[in-house]
């Protein structure tokens, strides 16, 4: 018997045994993409006893480590023997450090070059972190709009008078574009009016229960009704509408139990029934806005009545208090195409009530009517007049008005927290510098009586189009008659184009490189006005124009006659003359 | 039972065995040798290939393993394949297909099959080349810049046709 001196433990146990029982050490040789040791084991040993022995030699754990044998993976229960392992044959080891950590073959070995370690623990730290992260973005990503799709099909059936498809396709992009970035979401939802709002639950339920359509769906499912009446679950839902994570939480807790439900046998029949009970009054409320989407309805209101949770979902629907910030940027958030993608935040479903307030937020900045779902939006409310009207009328609106311009501040910065703005400091410092202003003049009745009346909406579109015809035909004709369109919605439309008249003149003898501030100023405001009263608008084009009008008569009086030229060359520098000129000059072979 | 052959005169009987079917000892040898490299864990440990059947006579079907390099999106993943070495083998090359879902460039995405046109061991294939050589080429492009962070399918799954 030949038993070895104990200076190896693992030899040691493994001779006693072979000693009693007469078996074969085998010394099988363990690799790993950087390490190689030799390890003695008996011959008939199962894959679960070589780990053991690996597992003390490689200083790693268990369930850390991976072997491979001619191609395929040693499973625990297997025997040495069953894969063919002999003396002197080669075993592949992979340690894996954590779940998703690096190459653990050289990490865990401390016998491994140190740089190794260092490397795969770099590289480990950087690949949980995304993995970390993805699940969480992924999360807030998809499950967000389906919240908010519910509350945007619910916004939709609520009357605001913007039954209008391409509202609704405002709103999905706006949604879309907040939901794509979750921070915005948390940004909306930290904004104080917001807050103010949520604290509120008193107010939250008049606005709900004052709403037509909602009366109407409180007629038909008394159960919503009932959960209006409950303080604690209005209270519980204005705490999860504060909290997007919460919100995605319930969303997703909310999605397994549907998923669950499902599979309950009678289940899918409960939910379809659910669905035709709740869902298609409303779906055929608003048939046209749902188009592609009957989904994202569905997963908004589905349960509801049948789970408080689920209907709590839509009680922070109704924020038309939502700040004007917001309100665009959740507004925009309809029926988004997937049940997948729900959505969490209450910011964004809130404000799919406040659209008007949407509008007008957005009605204010350039930078927003450039997007193709705000000039739709414009374009359908020049042709439907009785859309603003509506969305005028609704009541909310006046006193959120009045609100904001008793705390312009307020609503400033609420606006400028709105993510559309996000990208974009200078149209943010126009809005700050405009907003009192044009707060006021929405609290004048005049311009809310013109805005109400179809027809003078329709004139002021008109002109906005000839303004638009004639800036493209003939530019730098009238440079500030775009701007200029309307001082003021008070004052008439035709009185915007006059005192505009004769400003070339004038500007062109001014030969600063820049426009003066206020003109500045006062020209975007008009533009604002003017867009806000409705009309497609190229307003990006007609600013630089106008900006640069100075500008391009010194050049033209210079001699550079190509207006076109002179204009891009203009763009290009920002309004410097000089490198205006360099530019044309270097474009030019003369 | 292949164990047998590699420890001694079997191998030898076997082997003139085979040699009257004449074609067909160079493939076996070949296929021999590279079981046994398979098995004695020949090149750099960072793939591994066996037999998938200790019983298989004929030396056709393989398994093969391959460890996913580190820095790159396959890392600390495992692949599993299926190596057939044909009656032409080596003068033709084997069909190779990945078992473990994957997603690389060249690897169809329905069944994991290897696109011979995109590893240039199998598309410019020589008989000198082996089952190991086309393996470590596929871990090679992993390592791609076209490869290497290309989003991969949950760990452990697997194509089913």
């Amino acid at each position: 018997m030949a038993e070895s001196s104990g200076t190896d433990p693992t030899v040691d146990s493994n001779v006693v045994e072979n000693a009693a029982k007469d078996r074969t050490m085998i010394v099988v040789t363990v690799k790993t993409p950087k390490d190689k040791e030799e390890i003695a084991i008996l011959e008939d040993s199962s894959v679960a006893q070589f780990k053991e022995e690996i597992s003390k030699r490689f200083n790693a754990k268990l369930d850390q480590l991976v072997l491979i044998f001619a191609g395929k993976i040693l499973k625990d229960g297997d025997t040495l023997n069953q894969h063919g392992i002999k003396d002197g044959l080669t075993v592949h080891l992979v340690i894996k450090t954590a779940p998703k950590a690096t190459s653990g073959s050289t990490s865990q070995n401390s016998a491994s070059s140190s740089g190794t370690p260092q490397a795969n623990s770099s590289s480990s730290a950087s690949s949980p972190v995304p993995n970390a992260s993805t699940p969480p973005g992924t999360g807030p990503a998809i499950q967000p709009p389906n919240l908010l799709s519910g509350f945007g099909d619910l916004s939709s059936l609520s009357g605001m008078g913007m039954g209008s498809a391409n509202f609704m396709e405002l709103q999905q992009q706006m949604q879309r574009q907040l939901m794509s970035n979750p921070e915005m979401l948390s940004q909306i939802m930290d904004n104080p009016l917001v807050q103010n709002m949520m604290s509120n639950p008193d107010l939250m339920r008049q606005m709900i229960v004052t709403n037509p359509q909602m009366q109407q769906l409180m007629e038909r499912n008394p159960e919503i009704s009932h959960m209006l009446n409950n303080p604690e679950l209005m209270r519980q839902t204005m705490e999860l509408a504060r909290n997007p994570a919460m919100m995605q939480e319930m969303m997703r807790n909310q999605d397994r139990a549907l998923s669950n439900l499902e599979s309950i046998p009678g289940g899918y029949n409960a939910l379809r029934r659910m669905y035709t009970d709740i869902q298609e009054p409303m779906f055929s409320a608003a048939r046209e806005q749902f188009g592609n989407n009957p989904f994202s309805a569905l997963g908004g209101n589905l349960d509801s009545g049948v789970q408080p949770s689920r209907t709590e979902n839509r009680e922070p629907l109704p924020n038309p208090w939502g700040p004007p910030g917001t309100a665009p940027s959740e507004s925009r958030g309809t029926g988004s195409s997937t049940t997948t993608s729900s959505n969490g935040g209450t910011a964004p479903s809130v404000s799919s009530l406040p659209n008007p307030l949407g509008i007008n937020a957005s009605g204010l900045g350039n930078g927003v009517f450039s997007s193709p779902g705000m000039q739709s939006l414009m374009q359908q409310i020049s042709e439907n007049p009785q859309l603003m009207q509506n969305m005028l009328s609704a009541p909310y609106m006046r006193s959120m008005m009045q609100s904001l311009a008793q705390n312009p501040d307020l609503a400033s910065q609420a606006m400028l927290n709105n993510p559309l703005f996000a990208g974009n400091p200078q149209l943010q410092e126009q809005l700050r510098h405009q907003m009192p202003v044009f707060l006021q003049q929405m609290q004048n009745p005049e311009a809310l009586s013109v805005m109400t009346n179809p027809r003078a909406m329709q004139a002021l579109m008109q002109i906005q189009q000839g303004l638009q015809t004639l800036q493209t035909e003939a530019p730098g004709l009238m440079p500030s008659l775009a701007p200029g369109g309307i001082p003021g919605i008070p004052s008439t439309t035709g009185g915007s184009v006059a005192p505009e008249g004769p400003p070339p003149p004038t500007q062109g003898s001014n030969p600063s490189a820049d426009v003066s501030p206020s003109q500045q100023q006062q020209q975007l405001m008009q533009q604002m006005l003017q867009m806000f009263a409705g009309g497609v608008t190229t307003t990006q084009a007609v600013t630089p124009e106008v900006r640069f009008q100075q500008q391009l008569d010194q050049l033209s009086a210079m001699g550079f006659l190509n207006r076109e030229a002179n204009l891009q060359a203009l763009i290009a520098t920002g309004g410097d003359i000089n490198a205006a000129i360099e530019r044309l000059l270097g474009s030019q072979p003369s | 039972m292949l164990e047998e052959f590699l420890t001694g005169n079997d191998l030898y009987h076997l082997v003139k065995l085979w040699a009257y079917q004449g074609v067909k000892v160079p493939r076996n040898f070949r296929l021999l040798e590279e079981l046994e490299e398979g098995q004695k864990g020949v090149g750099d440990g960072t793939v591994s290939w066996g037999l998938e059947d200790d019983e298989d006579m004929t030396l056709t079907r393989w398994r093969g393993m391959i460890i996913g390099p580190p820095r790159t999106i396959y890392e600390n993943r495992m692949y599993s394949l299926k190596v057939e070495c044909g009656p032409r083998y080596p003068e033709a090359p084997p069909f190779v297909r990945f078992v473990t879902k994957i997603n690389l460039n060249g690897v169809h995405n329905s069944n994991g099959v290897v696109d011979t046109r995109a590893v240039s061991a199998l598309a410019k294939w020589q008989n000198s080349y082996s089952i190991r050589v086309v393996l470590q080429e596929l871990r090679r492009l992993m390592m791609c810049k076209e490869n290497m962070k290309l989003p991969q399918p949950p760990e452990g799954q697997i194509y089913t046709n």
